[in-house]
């Protein structure tokens, strides 16, 4: 029983990591209608930040410099790129930002090299014990501030008035910029805010378990696009809700491999987020929480 | 008009046509020798290929094998070349892209006689039948055992399943594993990974042990779900095929749920930045490393002292770790063979296969284990491997404990 806890714990907090990430390819979706292919290379960004820093300033302000850096190179890529885009649809963006993904994660790639940068995360290797059951401190952490963070949004988007032009700009941007909602300015809020889940999720993704930052991290972020769908293209519970139960699957299944390979075959673990993906797109298209007339590509 | 396209499509065919052959051996009297030679061989130069990642995801490692290579190959030619001749190195970029491989190993083959590296899997399993049809050496492609099946092919030592199978063998002679336990594999999906498991069933099954197998991505870097796994299998040891990253995380995790086991990965599943890491404390005390090619310190080898002194004169300030010794292993591999070609006569790429599998004594003084023997296709060459421990008092970390050779690795047949 104690070991079901455990991989159900594991996959919770390793699922609220997910969601980080997912919620940021919403909120990017949901404020300019761009398919955020370069959100791994900056969760990578975030990371690495905080690595080589923290040995100068102090993790916790490395903390911080991660946070606003990728903020700062979301914006700069919304203002930079995706404003002067001649053909303003998701299938030109989505192909811009996997030229972006290449550019950062080839100079990365370049910076890391083949080490595996140590975060400086004061939690170290220590674990949490209940009972039992073992969590490592740093996912107890992940899941603490994933919540913290989410309660955040939820007070932006439906209590303030920048939240709620965001809300307004994502239904209807023309009709929001009638009636006086600066579209440029809410644009720059959502991709900022995407760029700082990215950042919270690569500090939680790169430290333990994990050992650190190496290039492959960029990658992991891409288990997330599966929480992203699932969840519906364009809600941020959505991808709340779709991050907890990839986190959940993956955990589970790989938990349980021994028990479950005679029917499924090895490496089940890996396709599993995929399967749930689509049995969840077969029964609701627009997925579990996405608006019905979401744009795909 | 019609005529002028007519005579211009059959030049252009014709010089697409001289472009794809291969030049046919000529006898040549360069040096004052009498030696046969073909692509990539003149009077008075060899040119080999290297064929390599410098942008992908293995760049950093593949640079510091670069720079080995050609400070070997300088140092070659400042002792008098091979063959009377001087030997240059011809450097490409394959990103990681099979397809980039492929085009780039057509547009290299008319000019080279060997390539001395295809890195990485796909892209080598992309480039060695080709390279197989030409009759063109193909060295470095790492340890998978599909790739014996191609006589090109010179591995540079044991291969994978030979590392894991010792692996298992060492854990039962010098770990207390006993018999009757479980051990886990956790291994990457693909050739190297699927070579890796195939080595531990096959000593697992020799041993008397059970086999928990975990399938994983280079993407996982996050092993908690597969280590509780292994704790609640309760292991008594664990063989990874993975890589830095999820070594780290694997032996952390284990140690964190109190499963102090040893865990024994291959050839490329240790750095030595890991030790700044949080799981340094868990690598120190459970981590071992089962290569083919020797750790970067090894006193007692006169071929990696050279190695380690040839890259501290040309990257003073470079990584080390376990790239140097292997690609001037792969250097000398390719220059023990060219050798051979041009002692008997035959400098053509085929030449140069022949004498790799000659049966001839490869000496490598030490970076790869004694009694290396190339003569039976589709078999490793060896089934000794160096096996290290994790440790902060060794250079690049990794302090070298034995040479093995276990019952169940010299037992293992591929295809058998």
């Amino acid at each position: 029983m104690s070991y079901f806890l455990e991989q159900v714990l594991n996959g919770l907090s390793y699922g609220l990591v997910l969601s980080l990430i997912a919620a940021g390819f919403a909120i990017v979706f949901t404020s300019t209608g761009v398919l955020n292919f370069a959100h791994g290379s900056i969760v990578l960004l975030g990371a690495y930040l905080v690595a080589v820093l923290h040995d100068t300033i102090g993790f916790w302000p490395a903390v911080l410099v991660g946070l606003l850096g990728a903020a700062v190179v979301g914006v700069l890529i919304n203002m930079l790129l995706v404003r002067h885009l001649a053909d303003p649809n998701p299938g030109t963006a989505a192909i811009l930002m996997l030229g972006v993904d290449i550019v950062l994660l080839t100079e990365l790639t370049r910076r890391i090299g083949n080490q595996v940068l140590t975060l400086g995360a004061p939690w170290g290797a220590s674990v949490v014990r209940l009972g039992d059951v073992t969590l490592p401190t740093g996912r107890v952490l992940a899941a603490g501030v994933t919540v913290v963070a989410f309660a955040g949004l939820w007070y932006l988007f439906s209590r303030t008035d920048l939240g709620v032009g965001m809300r307004a700009a994502a239904a209807d941007g023309p009709t929001a910029s009638l009636m006086g909602i600066r579209l440029s300015r809410t644009a720059a809020t959502g991709w900022a805010l995407a760029g700082i889940l990215a950042a919270v999720a690569g500090i939680f993704l790169t430290s333990f378990p994990a050992p650190g930052v190496a290039p492959t991290v960029a990658l992991s972020a891409f288990a997330a696009i599966p929480a992203w769908v699932l969840g519906g293209f364009d809600s941020v519970p959505g991808a709340v809700v779709g991050g907890l139960l990839i986190g959940l699957t993956s955990a589970l299944v790989t938990g349980y491999e021994a028990e479950l390979e005679p029917f499924l075959g090895a490496g089940f673990g890996e396709v599993a987020p995929y399967v749930v993906m689509i049995v969840v797109l077969l029964v609701r298209p627009s997925g579990l929480m996405g608006s019905k007339e979401a744009v795909r590509v | 008009m019609k005529h002028r396209v007519r005579a211009a499509t059959l030049a252009a065919a014709a010089l697409a046509l001289a472009a794809c052959s291969t030049t046919a051996p000529t006898a040549s009297g360069g040096g004052g020798d009498d030696v046969t030679t073909g692509n990539g061989v003149t009077d008075s130069g060899i040119t080999i290929g290297m064929i390599t990642d410098l942008s992908g995801p293995f760049a950093a490692g593949a640079a510091v094998q670069v720079t080995e290579t050609q400070a070997y190959w300088d140092q070659v030619n400042a002792d008098g070349g091979i063959c009377d001749r001087d030997v240059t190195v011809d450097v490409q970029d394959h990103g990681y892209d099979p397809q980039r491989a492929v085009t780039l190993y057509r547009s290299m083959a008319p000019d080279v006689v060997a390539l001395q590296q295809v890195l990485g899997g796909p892209t080598s399993a992309a480039v060695l039948p080709l390279a197989e049809q030409d009759g063109v050496y193909v060295g470095g492609v790492g340890w998978a055992g599909s790739a014996l099946a191609y006589e090109n092919n010179q591995l540079p030592g044991a291969s994978n399943a030979i590392q894991a199978a010792n692996a298992v063998d060492y854990m039962v002679d010098e770990l207390d594993v006993p018999e009757g336990s479980s051990i886990g594999v956790v291994y990457f999906t693909g050739d190297y990974g699927g070579d890796a498991l195939a080595g531990a069933e096959h000593a697992a099954e020799e041993r008397g042990l059970e086999v928990v197998a975990q399938e994983i991505t280079s993407q996982t870097t996050d092993l908690s779900a597969q280590a509780s796994a292994l704790a609640q299998a309760d292991v008594a040891g664990v063989v990874l095929a993975a890589a830095p990253t999820q070594l780290a995380s694997l032996a952390g995790v284990l140690s964190a749920q109190g499963a102090d086991v040893p865990i024994i990965g291959m050839n490329p599943t240790f750095n030595p930045s890991l030790l700044t890491t949080p799981a340094a404390d868990a690598l120190l005390a459970n981590a071992y490393s089962m290569t083919s090619v020797s750790p970067y310190d090894n006193a007692d080898s006169a071929g990696v002292q050279a190695a380690n002194e040839l890259y501290a004169s040309a990257a003073p300030d470079g990584a080390v770790g376990w790239e140097v010794p292997l690609a001037y292993v792969q250097a000398e591999l390719l220059k023990q063979a060219l050798e051979g070609a041009c002692e008997s006569g035959d400098l053509t790429p085929e030449g140069v296969v022949a004498a790799f599998r000659d049966g001839g004594e490869v000496d490598t003084e030490g970076v790869l284990p004694d009694g290396l023997d190339y003569s039976e296709v589709g078999q490793s060459p060896t089934t000794t491997v160096f096996v290290s421990k994790v440790s902060r008092d060794a250079e690049a970390g990794l302090e070298l404990l034995d040479q093995v050779s276990g019952p169940s690795a010299e037992s293992f047949s591929y295809g058998g």
